[in-house]
């Protein structure tokens, strides 16, 4: 850079600038500047196109393995609050953006995101027309990508990536989940939040949570009504679980493939029709799996916060927050008993819940002989709307032995769990 | 669940006139939901009784009513076409309260017409403040402490609990008029007994005060299955205190936290669920503590609004279209999202950009008024920018605002002062200027923390600016040749404009725009498409961004560095490399303000249509989200961009358009056609030396000199000395202004040298390298419009419009009637003539805009204007021939022989009156006597058998009523004196009571007109002015004593517009007024379609 940009610079909020330099598999490369920590990332390309949400995206572990491009140009507007983090630490390699906040301005911010960033060991890229970027990225799919403070050359850079595992068959899992089982409930719920969500209910079910790089926001969902969990690592034998004696046991969202989550897809084999099960994302995979499903790679992936998905039982649309780019073969678990019923072989009846109205993909099933039902998007949103926070109830009536429990008219549950005063 | 079927026939109401409050938002949204619901196959019966809208295009529904929007007019209507349903959710606060006039009064019952949208008892909750806290109540939603007052004695109790400052916001007034802040007791009493005044309902809302706090609007949609959608979330720069519609407002909102953010959004859907808007749009609105995010509600329109206007602009989602569907029974997931083409309407769009909106003023005509921002809305238009940055984003608002700015300073204005301490009060006060004096405080070592204690912005936004200012300074005093490549790109990234950069290293926009071509800084042109790049896109829909790594539209030219065979880019990136075929661009006219509103846009509009079945590929550019012609649907592609050379350059590179059409925008794209010209833009139409030959008085005056075409003695000058000279040449009265000047801006009539010595006192700062022109003033001519088109052969002439009031109104402020009602044929005859040989000597392609002044039967040419006019919508509607469309295909190249119009010498067979909407109402303490100067926002049409009828309608439809009995307060200047006895002797025999003071009563008595003598406000109590307050004076006649008087005059005219007394100021508009209730009384009043007029 000239030496008059730079003295331009000078005086503004972000006065140094350090060039970086993001390459894609397919030997795109775009020039930036770092904003994050030093360093080289390699990960797969990936975006999101929350407008706000920001901490929530850099800290939830599905993003494990991954380059996050965030498609809102400006970043890191209202900082970061300790309190939003969906895991103690983030798991994805890195992040692009088009312009990142040095300045930010929020009652709740404890501190800019960049030093976030820097303190977290996350090695950040701005000042790349990241719209360019998503339009590659949708044209192309995902691809391996680097982003790099050191290496500037985009020929050397670019060896390096086509060198780098990839993403696929790769077990990220148990690379999040925990070490040990530990108990979470509604005497974990942070203060922080507390002027904008009602006090949870009292303890009422015992829930096994298998933690395959579990969101915070799961866990505060199902703490506020009324779940006391033991969290345990991705891998934990059914017959541990079920000698417990769960009122149901939740199976959590998570990064990867799920081909390479053998060892979770197993348990549920064993956990279904035994227990009450609830599954997200991840988990709603895990469970698909385990009724033999197939799964299928999406033409343009789900990644944003507004994508409209219908339950097919109320006939009401929800604004959903999502982040996958494979889905369930709904056929695949069965043949066809009735209108969007299937009839599997091990399990019984199964019905397609949820689907997605922009592209009629399956989005959510229910079991309808045995009680066990799963989403594929993201209930507790997080970052996103909450028009879904109601399958968290869902459970609870599950858990009930409630046959209509997925019934629930969300025009008139909004409000439910918020708090305005 | 599909359309109704039960339902076919539905009636639209639209907005009416332009007002402050309540702009051509409406004309879009009401457009939109014409054109809608007539694709669903419904007979659409439209009222509005404004012209100069699309949506009252004749082929726009099945029957055009151009009607007042009154309850009684709109009943008539329903008794004749025989509705099913009336949808009123997309007219704006006037549709609302006359669609809640005819249910309350059970005309929609007695008639089997169905609300659609949004019933009463919704319509009640949302907008009655009790009922709407007691809503928010149910749901635990905080609103501010509040109290209802119905005497000044129940604010002051209410007060007593929880103390000052307080909100007073009178119910169900028009864009919060009669609102305001108090924060003692005096100003209590004074804003509380003005608001019973203005409230129908009587009743003022007591409320804690919470200036200072965030706010934030969320635009929301939802279906009748009760599906709810977000479609935009925007944040106020100013904090509460300015009305948002005075705000710069920022979409998306900035400074929330995603809980935050969603605890506003569900907050949101259950406001609408709760107050039961069964569909469509509505806006909530927010206010948050930035000290411990307390949120409480501030209210909600459970109707399409000005926001919805620009978050439809600002997303890229048709608020207005698909609330039409969902009225008729649609529910959102049976709707596609109309840019996509793919994806369902039924979400949330994701934008990747940042969108500024800017308010534009008109201060500088109301002068005297108070121009400190507050709860009661006063801007005029606004503008729209799209950024990738707000940095960007504000960049090109500020030069969007055509008020003389390149961005945010730094373009060679001057300081409001060179010292720190000179800005204290400067920040504090809210005001149109702020945003600048908080750039030049930064320059003068203001920091941002200081400026957010002082103004109460968000650091935030500060701090950007902060950031631009410390660009800009760092910058200054460079040469241009030491600018490089990366200095012009960090430039260009914090929204510096070609003419900053030019400024700051003293050099001109030409040479810094060459210098960065050169340098190969480009920008790129990205596409909005409601979803951030996740699918693919349909509409053309385009911004200008410095992220250059890829453009989306024009020339492609990817430059993403590749080094793999894969990196190319996707088939549709540059879509818009085009069938081949001849392109235009229409430029728009920027921001509505006071002397260019809608009227512009209709013609641009218009000139989109015919050019595509003309087969071109149309391109329009414009800033202003309010409108038509930014609707992505008008043009083949649009350009959500300034107008200013810079910008439209920039397209212009990556479009190579066959033709840019810069004549119907008005003054916007005209003062661009020579620079355009000159850059080898190909103009279509009147070229711009027509233009100037036009405009420049000395080569105009040589082109009438040699046609033999008499004009007013004229002169100029540059100085005092010089204009007493010329003055003493021409001879008193003058008209005397600047050079280039758009509706009549600094525009005066000077009566001797006394008033001359002061003009030229204050002309200096409007127009400082300019002269002033002193023109001899034509006291009590008629005044005559004439539209034509011609096409360099043929001369067609659209129209020709008599003016009611006389010479020296501004056209815009005047009545007109089509056909001339007082003219002589043989009069006419001449005008025709003029105009034939003026068309074709300056050389015009296109619309012709000729002003007479006729007196004492020789006809005079005050000024030609070779461009669409203020008039050609009206025109076009009273005559039947859309104008604009016919100049559109003349500068396309068509002849006006080939065109099969009806011929232009025809008779109509009745008569059409055009009436202007004064604004006077939210200027406090402005005059509201009419002068060379234009005032108005907008206008209304009135069509009937007669002129007097026709007047009546305008009037009607303005003032929503006519007196019928009471006391006419008459007193006219010494001048007038003489002819007020037989326009008093009307009202009299109407049934008026005449009051008059002194010398009024005298004349009066002398003409043997029954009269009551009154004091006079000098006079002593009980004067006249009391009977204005006691509601006693229905209508008063006042012309001004003597000129800029601030008498008893001024006083009394302003104590009219404040109590909504009709009144005159003209004898003109007096006699007219006379004739007009005669007839609404004698006959009633008729309504007619358009379709129904003669041919």
């Amino acid at each position: 850079m000239s030496a008059l940009s730079d003295r331009m610079l000078a005086g503004t909020s972000k006065p140094r600038r350090r060039p970086a330099l993001l390459v894609l598999e397919d030997g795109t490369a775009f020039q930036g500047t770092a904003c994050g920590a030093a360093g080289e990332a390699f990960g797969e390309i990936c975006f999101n196109t929350s407008l706000e949400g920001y901490f929530e995206v850099i800290t939830d572990p599905s993003y494990a393995g991954q380059i996050v491009t965030m498609t809102y140009p400006q970043i890191g507007n209202y900082g970061v609050n300790p309190d939003d983090a969906q895991a103690a630490h983030p798991a994805l390699r890195g992040l692009v953006v088009r312009d990142m906040c040095t300045a930010p301005s929020n009652w709740r911010s404890e501190m800019s995101l960049p030093d976030y960033l820097k303190a977290e060991g996350v090695v950040a890229i701005e000042d790349i027309d990241t719209r360019a970027l998503v339009r590659h990225v949708r044209e192309h799919g995902a691809m391996r990508a680097a982003i790099s403070t050191d290496d500037a050359d985009v020929t050397s850079l670019l060896a390096k990536v086509r060198t780098s595992a990839p993403l696929v068959g790769a077990n990220l899992v148990e690379t999040v989940s925990c070490a040990k089982p530990h108990a979470f409930g509604a005497a974990d719920l942070t203060e922080g939040k507390a002027f904008a969500f009602a006090p949870p209910f009292g303890p009422r079910y015992r829930v096994v949570v298998y933690d395959c790089g579990v969101k915070r926001s799961i866990l505060e969902g199902l703490a506020r009504v009324g779940c006391e969990m033991l969290v345990v690592p991705w891998d934990t034998p059914a017959e541990d679980v079920l000698a417990n004696n769960p009122d149901g046991v939740f199976l959590s969202n998570g990064p990867g493939d799920p081909d390479a989550v053998v060892r979770t897809y197993e348990q549920v084999e064993k956990l279904l029709g035994h227990v009450p099960v609830f599954g997200i994302c991840m988990g709603h995979q895990m469970i698909c799996k385990a009724a033999g499903a197939r799964m299928e790679k999406l033409k343009f992936g789900h990644h944003g916060g507004n994508q409209p998905v219908v339950n097919l039982r109320t006939g009401r649309i929800e604004i959903t927050a999502q982040n996958h780019g494979f889905n369930v073969v709904f056929p695949s678990l069965g043949r066809e008993v009735a209108q969007n019923v299937v009839e599997n072989d091990r399990f019984g009846r199964i019905q397609l819940t949820h689907v997605n109205l922009n592209d009629d993909t399956a989005e959510g099933i229910a079991f309808l002989d045995i009680p066990a039902f799963s989403v594929q998007y993201h209930p507790e949103a997080n970052p996103g709307p909450t028009d879904s926070h109601y399958l968290f109830e869902a459970f609870a009536l599950l858990m009930d032995g409630r046959a209509d429990y997925l019934d629930i008219d969300i025009a008139q549950n909004h409000l439910k769990g918020w708090k305005f005063q | 669940m599909p359309k109704r079927t039960d339902i076919s026939t539905i009636l639209v109401i639209g907005s009416g006139p332009i007002v402050i409050g309540q702009a051509c938002e409406f004309d879009y949204s009401g457009a939109q939901a014409c054109k809608v619901l007539r694709e669903e196959g419904y007979r659409i019966v439209l009222v509005n009784s404004n012209p100069a809208t699309i949506m009252t295009d004749p082929d726009l529904a099945d029957r055009t009513y151009v009607e007042p929007i009154t309850a009684p007019t709109v009943e008539k209507i329903i008794q004749r076409e025989r509705p099913d349903a009336l949808l009123a959710t997309l007219g704006g606060q006037t549709a609302l309260n006359v669609a809640v006039e005819l249910a309350e009064s059970g005309a929609l019952e007695r008639h089997g017409v169905e609300m659609i949208g949004c019933d009463l008892a919704a319509i009640r909750r949302g907008e009655d403040r009790k009922l709407f806290n007691e809503c928010m109540a149910e749901l635990g939603i905080e609103t501010a402490r509040s109290g209802y007052a119905y005497s000044v004695d129940d604010a002051l109790h209410i007060v007593e609990e929880i103390g000052y400052p307080v909100v007073l916001r009178p119910s169900f007034t028009l864009g919060g008029a009669g609102s305001g802040i108090a924060r003692d007791e005096g100003e209590l009493v004074r804003i509380v007994s003005q608001g019973l005044e203005l409230s129908p309902a009587g009743e003022v809302l007591v409320e804690e005060s919470i200036e200072g706090w965030k706010e934030f609007e969320m635009e929301v949609v939802r279906d009748k299955a009760g599906n709810g959608i977000i479609v935009c979330s925007i944040e106020n720069l100013d904090p509460m205190g300015v009305h948002t519609g005075d705000s710069i407002t920022v979409a998306p909102a900035q400074t929330l936290s995603d809980v935050e953010y969603q605890r506003m959004r569900v907050a949101s859907l259950s406001v609408l669920e709760k107050v039961g808007v069964e569909t469509g749009g509505s806006n909530v609105q927010f206010a948050v503590n930035p000290r411990d995010g307390r949120m409480v509600i501030i209210e909600m329109n459970p109707r399409v609004s000005r926001s919805s206007a620009l978050a439809s602009k600002a997303t890229g989602f048709p608020i207005a279209k698909v609330a039409a569907r969902l009225a008729v029974g649609f529910t959102l997931p049976e709707i596609t999202n109309d840019v996509t083409g793919t994806t369902s309407a039924c979400f949330e769009p994701s934008i990747d950009y940042c969108v500024v909106k800017a308010p534009r003023f008109a201060f500088e005509k109301f002068k005297d008024s108070d121009d400190t921002l507050s709860t009661r809305m006063k801007a005029v238009g606004e503008v729209m920018a799209i950024g990738r940055t707000f940095e960007e984003a504000l960049g090109k608002a500020l030069r969007s605002l055509e008020n003389g700015r390149a961005g945010l300073g730094v373009d060679g204005h001057a300081r409001a002062s060179e010292t720190k301490a000179g800005y204290e009060a400067l920040l504090e006060r809210p005001t149109c200027d702020r945003i600048v004096y908080i750039g030049c405080a930064l320059r003068c070592g203001w920091t941002a923390a200081e400026i957010h204690e002082k103004t109460g912005i968000d650091r935030f936004f500060l701090d950007r600016m902060a950031d631009i200012v410390a660009v800009q300074e760092a910058l200054r005093g460079s040469r241009i040749d030491e600018v490089d490549a990366d200095a012009f790109r960090v430039a260009k990234r914090y929204g510096l404009s070609d003419a900053q950069i030019a400024y700051l290293t003293n050099s001109t926009e030409i040479v810094a725009r060459t210098r960065r071509k050169a340098l190969g800084v480009l920008p790129a042109f990205k596409t909005v498409d409601t979803c951030a790049a996740e699918f693919t896109s349909s509409t053309a829909y385009h911004y200008k961004t410095y992220d250059s790594a890829e453009n989306e539209s024009g020339e492609r030219f990817p430059r993403l560095v590749s080094e793999g065979r894969d990196a190319r880019m996707s088939p549709e990136s540059g879509s818009s490399s085009s069938s081949g075929g001849k392109k235009a661009i229409i430029l728009g006219a920027g921001p509505n303000r006071i002397g260019q509103g809608i009227e512009f846009d209709y013609c641009c509009v218009h000139a989109c249509y015919a050019l595509r079945e003309a087969g071109y590929e149309t391109i329009m550019v414009n800033c202003n989200p309010e409108t038509v012609s930014t609707d992505y649907d008008t043009a083949d592609k649009l350009y959500f961009e300034p107008l200013t050379y810079e910008d439209v350059m920039d397209i212009i590179d990556v479009e190579h358009p066959d033709g840019v059409v810069a004549t119907l925008g008005g003054q916007t794209p005209l003062k661009l056609a020579r620079a355009l010209e000159e850059a080898g833009v190909p103009l279509m139409g009147t070229g711009a030396d027509a233009i100037d030959l036009a405009e420049d008085r000395d080569r105009f005056a040589a082109v009438l000199d040699g046609l033999g075409i008499t004009y007013p003695a004229a002169g100029d000058a540059s100085t005092l000395e010089e204009a007493v000279k010329t003055a003493a040449r021409i001879g008193f009265p003058l008209l005397v202004r600047p050079s280039y000047v758009l509706g009549g801006r600094g525009m005066a009539i000077v009566y001797d040298a006394a008033q001359l010595r002061r003009y030229m006192g204050e002309a200096a700062k409007i127009s400082p390298d300019h002269p002033v022109y002193l023109d001899k003033f034509l006291e009590s001519a008629v005044e005559v419009d004439l539209d034509c088109i011609c096409d360099g052969d043929d001369v067609y002439i659209g129209g020709i419009l008599e003016h009611i009031e006389e010479a020296g109104i501004h056209s815009g402020d005047s009545a007109c009637c089509i056909p001339p009602f007082s003219l002589s044929d043989a009069l006419v005859d001449e005008l025709r003539d003029i105009a034939w040989r003026l068309a074709l000597s300056l050389g015009v392609q296109g619309l012709l805009n000729i002003q007479f002044a006729i007196k004492d039967q020789v006809v005079y040419v005050i000024e030609a204007n070779p461009r669409a006019s203020r008039t050609v919508p009206f025109v076009s509607k009273a005559t039947g021939v859309p104008l604009a469309k016919v100049a559109a295909r003349v500068m396309a190249g068509e002849r006006l022989a080939d065109m099969s119009l009806p011929s232009d010498c025809r008779e109509l067979g009745y008569c059409a009156v055009k009436e202007a909407v004064m604004p006077f109402g939210r200027f406090p303490g402005s005059d509201v006597v009419l002068g060379p100067e234009m005032k108005s926002t907008g206008e209304v049409m009135g069509v009937a058998p007669t002129f007097p009828a026709a007047y009546a309608k305008t009037q009607i439809a303005i003032a929503y009523d006519l007196p019928s009995s009471g006391d006419v307060f008459v007193s006219v200047a010494d001048r007038d004196k003489r002819y007020i006895a037989s326009i008093a002797r009307d009202f009299s025999r109407l049934g008026f009571g005449i009051v008059s003071t002194g010398g009024t009563a005298k004349t009066l008595a002398a003409s043997g007109v029954p009269c009551r003598k009154v004091n006079k406000v000098s006079e002593g109590h009980p004067n006249v002015a009391d009977m204005i307050a006691d509601g006693q004076v229905k209508l008063m006649i006042n012309t001004p004593f003597g000129h800029g008087s601030r008498g008893d005059g001024y006083h009394l005219r302003l104590a009219a517009v404040r109590h909504g007394v009709t009144y005159a100021t003209t004898m003109a508009a007096a006699q007219a007024l006379a004739a007009a209730m005669e007839v609404a009384r004698e006959d009633g009043l008729g309504v007619i379609a358009l379709q129904d007029l003669p041919a």
